[in-house]
């Protein structure tokens, strides 16, 4: 075990002592104590932390279960960044390069790829598309990234690929639900939900789940990727968003300054102590505590999603434009967010759905410009973090829903105007980086059409899990009681992919 | 060696005696019970949970390590992988099962790689084993029995400390009364007048009482009684909406499909309906069979039509490229969850893959359950099929009199067809349905549409007695060929048309068919030669119906009546998702999905209900409304028990089984067993499942009217109010927090009923791909309707809302978990509805209550709360207004900022500086909390 991990256990453990501490001090009820309690359940209160041990949280139900779920094992990463490309970036013209494909150009799909095979789109026989873009191998590994990605091209080193991925939905909404949630129907929790339910998050101040989306629209699948589910409410993403206030009903009502607000939430506490002083009831003590903390979060998050501060040299490593609506502006965010001490920060970027059927969904034109919008600030982010010393803790996941077929849609069964590809399930390429993760290091592999994998082929519960494992979690151990059986993000399946942690 | 080795040491040796194992048995209850009766095992309650919790993981119905099953009585007795059962009735130290809980060795000891049970645990299994290992069937799959209300006096003798003996209001409360003895604790008093008021009030309307109702109740004059306050309250146009929220969590009702285009669906009438049943009191048992099969009832009413939008409340899924049948099957097995979730208490969606771990279904009896919702005519349509069309008042009168007109010049069974038809357009054949397709599409996955030389097939139509087809077009494009033919490509062509262009004012088209009889699959052909080449679409459809001829063709009215027909098809009513059968020609069969995926199929199964529940009821058919019919017979142990669990946890908090949506094995106990049934029984027997009847019983008595003051020895003793030693204390659910700072304010439109509406939210929440539907805040005072009426968007539910835990309704959800967050506080503190309450509500106390600003505050404190202020909180809000107008009155920009919107010229600065008041009124904890 490694110091860093040594030292994730010790905190981990220290936090199962104070809660247990807590809550024995509450089944006591030493409640009488009016002093302020300043806990915050923001996101999970696994990993908040008291100045004093009065902290009345415990009567809500969300409480209740977490010293169950603090870590298995020694964690690897304390945060994680996932980066999901919504909409299904092709492996195509991005990883997984395929000469032999190019040669196919424009032939009839062999029979045997499509026979029995179900696409959204694709009709009849198809034919075969090229790779659309120009491959280079990179770096000490070797790995082959496309011309598209110039900037990830140099930080190719820091990751492994996942060439072989699979999901059994074809569709956006429950592709994505499926990656998220591990269920393709809505009604579960999401991934981050799950994290911070077991670990909560490292400020008090903060939400220990933050979602940032760019792209023009919300993921497919709604606010269900992020929601809860099962879970208590407290668990669910909190939206960052770059126009407006930054989190929802953040900001003071028009006309009321900071200082006629402090009166009033001194008065609204004063209030509840007399309340509780009568009722003897924690949960006007949690008030309290949930009032102070708003008023604290209402500094703290304009603080952490102001990048106004940021250098000059950040500025133009990510791309980030001050004011701006941007993907580099929330990769920018997300660092800053998993530096605060957020657990989970969820990145949406919507439009990478590449069918051909309009300009800006044909490989030449829209994926093009999806990358450029991407490239910089996603390896500025692997460096940024790495020049902080937080890539060790901080796990970086990038990932489309599902992949794309190497024959050219054809909606319909008639031919198309763009060039694209449909939906494809089989095996599709995503890479992780930092938090334990292997350096340099590929994976899986797909046959010479990038069709089928040959070798290291995992699924969508299998990435789960690893992502679990990294942050310290047997993915079957750690459950959640519901509807008379236990839950789990992975339902009834998923191993960790050893070959990928270093 | 503990004590009950000890003890049972004289039964080895009987033991050794070959006797007939049941002999052996026999003999041992009889002795158990001779030298302890009173300390006998049962087995649900004792051993049950300590299998469940340590056991069954490992040694259940997918996992059985070592071949050790612990599912049934036959199981446990069974030969295990060693060849030797685990378990020897009888013999404890002859029983694997128990030396294996002591074992020395680690690698031996159960349960494996976990701590050893607890002393008092191996006690109790150990003199399980000993006194035969019976099974018993957990409490709640028994019927629900009579129950003899605990004798008041031993009930009542209990009672110290300053509590009367007549604290008891009615029979709850001696229930409620002998467990807290057997604690040795003592119930609250009373709760003040005030209080109660606004608790019962709250729970029963969701808002605080009507000032009259309050004022009557309050005055000390000839005041009305509590029972009169509570008839007041349940007869309440209000108290529909306040209980339709809790059904409509269960119903998963929203006005969106849900998924990725997540678009609008009108539904909102089975909303309406559900506030109807609730404020009509309509028996539950007629509640179930409205929602579950209405349609099936003899002539059902339209009413009775849109309740069973009940199971349409699904999701569906208009993602381009979707398998529909892939989304169809989803809302069935949806179906079969949420009826057990929601109506039975129980989880039948654990054996979907595979035999339950736990609960004694069986894996086919899942498939048996689907059967019954499987052959409904919803099929994943863009429209949402099948729809009731409501008509507005003119074309009712039309259809009336076409109706009338059938009847005389056909009959009554015609005239039923074409009014159905009308109606519903059903039964029509969507075309999605088709298959076979050359040259030919489903469009946006969901329409047919052709290209030249176009072709598609739809099965198995009966065409017997048919000569007209009537279909509902998309698209035609000039120059368009159709034709169908019979069982093949080249077969006996039944119609040959030339294609009108579109007609948007009248999508159909009305073919006659050459007459034929019997079943076929129909080859659907389309040539056009005007289009531009292969690729472009030249004729999209919707649906298909199969008919005959207009009828009354020679008599007088003929002409007029074929008119109303086409208007009233054209017309375009407001709809309303409902249910409705496949005719027997074109039923599904169901099949066993091998470990719960919808493509890969096993057996056939017929409908049939778990053999762990009651008989299914004879005479009764097997369909939805047998279906119906069997869940809401007395002898169904779980309907009443689960309804009544609900209502207690809507009422207190928590329910008597605390896990409301499961009363199984895996749920938790009852913690007052007796009452649970006692209000079932009652609920069933004796109150004709009238609902307004069981809560009115619950809210009047003693337990529901403490006070919920919590002492040290109370927090202690019952931390979480579970033996109900005092009053519920519990937040205001989000609808309560919104409606009540409506009405307070003066803000509230009580108008019922009626299209969703849309409160302030914040810009660009809605954000939807391939959706630009936008939230905009509705007009006037169609905002304040009450929070029951506001829009439910799946992907992007109401936030404000949201954040006080108000269910996504994307799945059947049974209980809301009460969270305490700062975003709540951040809402109430922020949000532009709230502060508008808070505004409206200052220009309230200024302009209506004369006096000074104390006693404004004063009266603030008490139109909020329904009681007089305390000295203290007061001077605590007078500083606050001081403060405020001090900043106001220097900075007069920010008080008219604060106050935008109000109707005022003067007193800027003190308005907005009361606005800061009620502002913080509207956030205390005793706002928020009931």
């Amino acid at each position: 075990m490694s110091q860093k991990s040594h030292q994730l256990l010790k905190e981990a453990l220290a936090k199962q002592a104070e809660l247990n501490t807590r809550r024995l001090f509450l089944k006591q009820c030493g409640l009488g104590v009016a002093s302020m309690a300043v806990g915050s359940i923001l996101g999970g209160c696994g990993g908040t932390t008291t100045t004093n041990n009065n902290t009345a949280n415990t009567l809500t139900n969300q409480l209740q279960k977490i010293s169950n779920n603090l870590p298995h094992f020694a964690p690897k990463a304390k945060s994680v960044i996932f980066l999901h490309m919504a909409g299904a970036p092709s492996q195509l013209e991005l990883f997984d390069y395929k000469p032999a494909l190019a040669k196919l150009h424009g032939q009839p799909c062999p029979e045997s790829l499509i026979a029995g095979k179900k696409f959204a789109f694709i009709r009849g026989t198809p034919t075969m598309l090229g790779p659309q873009a120009n491959f280079q191998q990179r770096g000490q590994s070797g790995a082959w990234v496309s011309d598209l990605l110039p900037h990830f091209a140099e930080v190719a080193d820091e990751v492994s690929f996942l060439k072989a991925i699979h999901t059994d939905q074809f569709n956006h909404a429950p592709a994505q639900l499926l990656m998220h949630t591990g269920g393709a129907r809505l009604g579960r929790p999401s991934m981050g939900s799950w994290v911070t339910y077991g670990l909560g998050s490292e400020n008090e101040n903060l939400p220990g789940f933050m979602v940032l989306t760019s792209g023009g629209y919300n993921p497919d699948a709604g606010k269900q990727v992020w929601g809860s589910g099962f879970l208590p409410s407290v668990y669910q993403g909190v939206q960052c968003r770059t126009k407006g206030d930054p989190v929802l009903y953040l900001s003071d009502p028009k006309g009321m300054n900071r200082a006629v607000r402090r009166a009033s939430i001194d008065a609204i506490n004063q209030v509840n102590q007399l309340t509780h002083q009568e009722f003897q009831d924690p949960e006007t003590l949690a008030r309290i505590a949930q009032y102070e903390m708003a008023f604290r979060m209402q500094i703290a998050v304009p603080e952490v999603m102001n990048i106004k501060d940021e250098p000059d040299y950040i500025h133009q490593m990510y791309g980030t434009e001050i004011g701006a609506s941007s993907f580099a502006n929330n990769v920018l965010l997300a660092r800053k967010l998993v530096e605060k001490g957020v657990r989970f920060v969820q990145l949406f970027d919507w439009g990478w759905d590449t069918h051909g059927v309009s300009s800006d969904t044909a490989l030449d034109i829209g994926l093009v410009d999806k990358c450029k919008e991407t490239d910089k600030p996603v390896a500025a982010l692997l460096k940024d973090l790495k020049q902080r010393g937080l890539l060790e803790e901080t796990l970086v996941v990038w990932a489309g829903e599902f992949g794309r077929t190497p024959m050219q849609e054809n909606r319909n069964g008639v031919g198309q105007s763009y060039m694209g590809r449909d939906h494809h399930t089989d095996a599709f390429t995503i890479w992780m980086a930092g938090g334990g993760i292997k350096k340099g290091h590929t994976h899986g592999a797909t046959d010479e059409l990038g069709y089928h994998a040959v070798s290291g082929s995992q699924s969508i519960f299998d990435v789960q899990a690893t992502i679990l494992h990294q942050l310290g979690f047997d993915h079957e151990q750690f459950t959640y009681q519901f509807q008379g059986r236990p839950f789990r993000l992975t339902d009834v399946a998923g191993e960790v992919i050893r070959e990928v942690i270093g | 060696m503990n004590k009950f080795s000890k003890m049972n040491n004289p039964k080895k040796v009987f033991f050794r005696i070959p006797l007939q194992a049941s002999m052996l048995i026999g003999f041992l209850f009889l002795l158990a019970q001779c030298t302890n009766p009173t300390n006998k095992i049962d087995f649900n309650t004792q051993i049950k949970p300590i299998l469940n919790k340590h056991c069954i993981h490992c040694h259940g119905g997918v996992k059985q390590n070592g071949g050790f099953s612990m599912m049934t009585r036959e199981k446990i007795v069974a030969p295990t992988t060693s060849g030797h059962p685990a378990i020897i009735p009888g013999n404890s130290a002859a029983s694997e099962f128990i030396k294996r809980l002591t074992a020395e060795d680690i690698e031996e000891r159960m349960p494996f790689e976990a701590n050893p049970l607890a002393q008092k645990e191996i006690d109790l299994l150990t003199q399980w084993v000993d006194e035969g290992a019976a099974w018993g069937v957990h409490w709640a799959y028994n019927a629900v029995k009579a129950i003899e209300v605990p004798k008041r006096e031993k009930a009542l003798g209990t009672l110290n400390e300053g509590i009367t003996s007549n604290w008891a209001k009615n029979d709850v409360d001696y229930f409620i009364a002998e467990k807290l003895a057997r604690k040795d604790l003592a119930p609250s008093p009373l709760a003040e007048k005030p209080t109660i008021l606004r608790r019962v009030s709250l729970d029963l309307i969701g808002l605080p009482a009507p000032k009259e109702v309050a004022d009557a109740f309050l005055r000390t004059e000839n005041p009305i009684t509590y029972q009169q306050l509570v008839d007041n309250l349940l007869s309440s146009p209000h108290f529909g909406e306040k209980w339709a929220s809790m059904w409509l969590d269960l119903a998963r009702y929203a006005d969106s499909k849900g998924f990725e285009r997540d678009p609008h669906r009108s539904i909102f009438p089975y909303r309406d309906y559900v506030i109807k049943a609730f404020n009509a009191d309509l028996p539950y048992n007629q509640f179930i069979i409205e929602q579950l099969a209405g349609d099936l009832l003899p002539n059902p009413t339209d009413e009775q039509l849109i309740a069973t939008g009940f199971h349409r409340n699904t999701t569906t899924n208009d993602e381009g490229g979707t398998n529909n049948e892939e989304y169809r099957v989803a809302a069935v097995l949806d179906r079969v969850n949420t009826t057990g979730e929601a109506i039975l208490g129980t989880t039948l969606a654990c054996v979907q893959c595979h035999g339950h771990p736990y609960d004694p279904y069986e894996h086919e009896e899942y498939y048996q359950m689907m059967a019954f919702f499987n052959n409904t005519r919803d099929e994943d349509t863009y429209a949402d099929y099948p729809l009731l069309r409501m008509y507005e008042p003119e074309d009712s009168l039309k259809l009336a009199q076409l109706t009338n007109w059938v009847k005389v010049v056909e009959n009554e069974e015609r005239a039923d067809e074409i009014v159905h038809f009308l109606k519903t357009w059903q039964p029509a054949i969507y075309s999605l349905e088709s298959d076979g397709l050359v040259n030919a599409a489903l469009y946006d996955t969901k329409f047919l549409g052709f290209r030249q030389d176009g072709q598609a097939i739809i099965r198995d139509v009966t065409l017997t007695g048919k000569n007209k087809l009537i279909i509902k077009i998309l698209n035609s494009k000039k120059g368009g060929q159709f034709t169908i033919r019979l069982d093949a490509a080249d077969g006996k062509k039944i119609l040959d048309y030339a294609l009108p262009p579109n007609n948007r004012e009248h999508p159909y088209l009305e073919i006659p068919l050459v007459a034929t009889t019997g079943k076929h699959n129909l080859y659907l052909q389309y040539e056009n030669p005007l289009l531009k080449d292969a690729s472009e679409m030249g004729f999209r459809m919707d649906w298909f119906y199969f008919t005959k001829d207009f009828p009354g063709k020679h008599t007088a009215d003929y002409a007029v009546q074929e008119q109303h027909f086409w208007d009233l098809m054209k017309a375009r009513p407001p709809t309303t998702l409902i249910m409705q059968d496949n005719p027997a020609e074109r039923s599904r069969t169901t099949k066993i999905f091998d470990r719960g995926n919808w493509q890969s199929h096993k057996a056939t199964v017929q409908a049939a209900t778990p053999k762990i529940l009651n008989p299914f009821p004879e005479n009764a058919p097997k369909n939805r409304l047998g279906l119906a019919q069997w869940i809401v017979d007395k002898e169904n142990p779980l309907t009443a028990r689960t309804m009544v669990n609900r209502l207690w946890e809507q009422l207190f908090g928590n329910g008597l089984v605390k896990t409301v949506e499961d009363l199984g094995t895996q749920g938790d106990l009852p913690t007052h067993p007796k009452l649970l049934d006692w209000l079932a029984y009652q609920y069933m027997h004796d109150f004709g499942w009238s609902t307004k009847r069981l809560l009115k019983e619950i809210v009047t008595s003693a337990t529901y009217r403490q006070a919920s003051k919590v002492t040290p020895m109370l927090l202690e003793k019952d931390p979480y109010n579970q033996l109900l030693s005092r009053g519920p204390r519990v937040r205001l659910s989000a609808e309560q927090i919104r409606d009540q700072a409506l009405m307070i304010s003066g803000l509230l439109n009580p108008k019922m009923y009626g299209k969703p509406m849309m409160p302030h939210q914040p810009a660009g929440v809605w954000n939807t791909p391939y959706n630009s539907a936008k939230w905009i805040v509705s007009e006037g005072d169609e905002k304040y309707r009450r929070s029951i009426y506001t829009y439910m968007k799946r992907s992007a539910p109401f936030t404000a809302m949201e954040t006080f835990d108000v269910a996504t309704r994307d799945v059947c959800s049974a209980r809301r978990i009460r969270t305490n967050t700062p975003l709540q506080a951040l809402v109430t503190l922020n949000d532009e509805g709230f502060m508008e309450a808070a505004k409206h509500f200052a220009v309230r106390l200024k302009m209506e209550v004369t006096g000074n600003t104390t006693e404004q505050i004063q009266a603030g404190y008490q139109l909020a709360l329904g009681k007089s202020i305390e000295k203290e909180k007061l001077a605590i809000l007078e500083n606050l207004y001081t403060t405020s107008l001090i900043s106001f009155q220097k900075n007069p920009v920010a008080a008219k900022t604060m106050t935008e919107g109000l109707d005022i010229k003067e007193n800027i600065a003190s308005i907005a500086a009361m606005t800061v008041v009620t502002n913080a009124i509207m956030n205390l904890d005793e706002f928020m909390m009931k």
